[in-house]
């Protein structure tokens, strides 16, 4: 299996479906990268953020919010496609995103990969929680002052003995 | 139903320590490697006051795992009418249905033939089915279950490709 897909790429045979898949990846990345979008990615992550911790057990909620999601993304995207390509049909892109995984850049397909993998989802939105509540970067270590000398602990007063 | 195992089977399927499985309350989710397949497994709490929240999770399904604490004789009835309330379901009509009878190491466990009567397992013509006692403690017989799971979905997969 292996050898014959080298030789296809050896003498560059492309389908006509890889050269639309190309071309839609290419819309992609302009759609994705697009202010209006990451604008309404960033208040639905701001929405329900907060629902999100970081254990391994999912909550309900999540589900829900997954949908919501989805459905949200997914028209956004599906329309700007449709004004570029007509005819374009999302579920048939979203099948042939699996087969061609190694051949699109990394941030795009981690983004790509929300739409349809649950788990990819949430760690989008704990990425984001921990973002938002500083926790990406610990800097807090830096902060703390140590004093050279300690001053003698007083003894304790024997009223709180019991 | 809540107190059969799912967790703790999935847990043991993937070498995770068993000692510390609280109910679930929301889902799981692992993917597990078997004989070049991929599984997605989604362990959804099984509680009473959780159990309108299952057809959250019907779609897309090709194997429904349904696990049964063998040793708790009071609930079977229970079960059995949980269970043929699923099979009605249309967006699971396709899915092969495996029957856990789980903790098998319990002195008071009913066998795999005696849960399969009180389900009335034999009643059921929607699904392929299959029945299989097991210990998720001692993990006995897990793998036999999966590996029926995993060729009778891909038997049913690849013939209708």
């Amino acid at each position: 299996m292996e050898a014959i897909e080298e030789e296809n790429f050896a003498v560059s045979i492309s389908s006509p479906s890889d050269a639309e898949f190309d071309a839609v990846v290419g819309y992609l990345e302009d759609i994705i990268m697009d202010d209006d979008f990451q604008l309404i990615q960033r208040n639905f992550m701001d929405k329900y953020y907060q629902e999100f911790d970081d254990t391994e057990e999912n909550k309900l909620i999540y589900t829900p919010i997954f949908n919501e999601y989805i459905c949200l993304v997914e028209k956004y995207i599906e329309e700007k496609l449709l004004d570029r390509i007509p005819g374009f049909s999302m579920s048939a892109f979203t099948l042939s995103l699996q087969q061609h995984k190694d051949e699109i850049a990394g941030d795009i397909f981690d983004m790509l990969l929300t739409f349809t993998d649950f788990l990819a989802f949430k760690e989008m939105f704990l990425d984001y929680r921990a973002e938002k509540e500083g926790r990406g970067l610990d800097l807090s270590g830096g902060l703390v002052v140590t004093p050279l000398s300690r001053p003698p602990v007083p003894p304790a007063p024997n009223i709180l003995r019991r | 139903m809540d107190n059969a195992g799912k967790t703790t089977i999935l847990k043991k399927f993937n070498g995770e320590e068993i000692d510390t499985i609280s109910p679930t309350l929301g889902f799981n989710i692992k993917t597990l490697e078997h004989r070049d397949f991929k599984l997605n497994i989604w362990d959804v709490g099984g509680q009473k006051s959780l159990r309108s929240y299952w057809r959250n999770y019907f779609e897309s399904t090709d194997g429904l795992i349904w696990v049964v604490d063998s040793a708790d004789h009071p609930r079977l009835e229970d079960c059995r009418r949980e269970l043929q309330s699923l099979l009605v379901e249309e967006r699971l009509a396709g899915a092969t249905l495996l029957i856990f009878a789980n903790k098998q190491d319990l002195p008071g466990a009913l066998t795999a033939t005696a849960i399969q009567e009180a389900l009335d397992l034999d009643s059921i013509q929607s699904h392929h089915w299959c029945i299989q006692g097991c210990s998720a403690y001692t993990g006995e017989n897990l793998l036999a279950g999966i590996d029926w799971l995993l060729d009778d979905i891909s038997s049913r997969v690849f013939t209708a490709e």
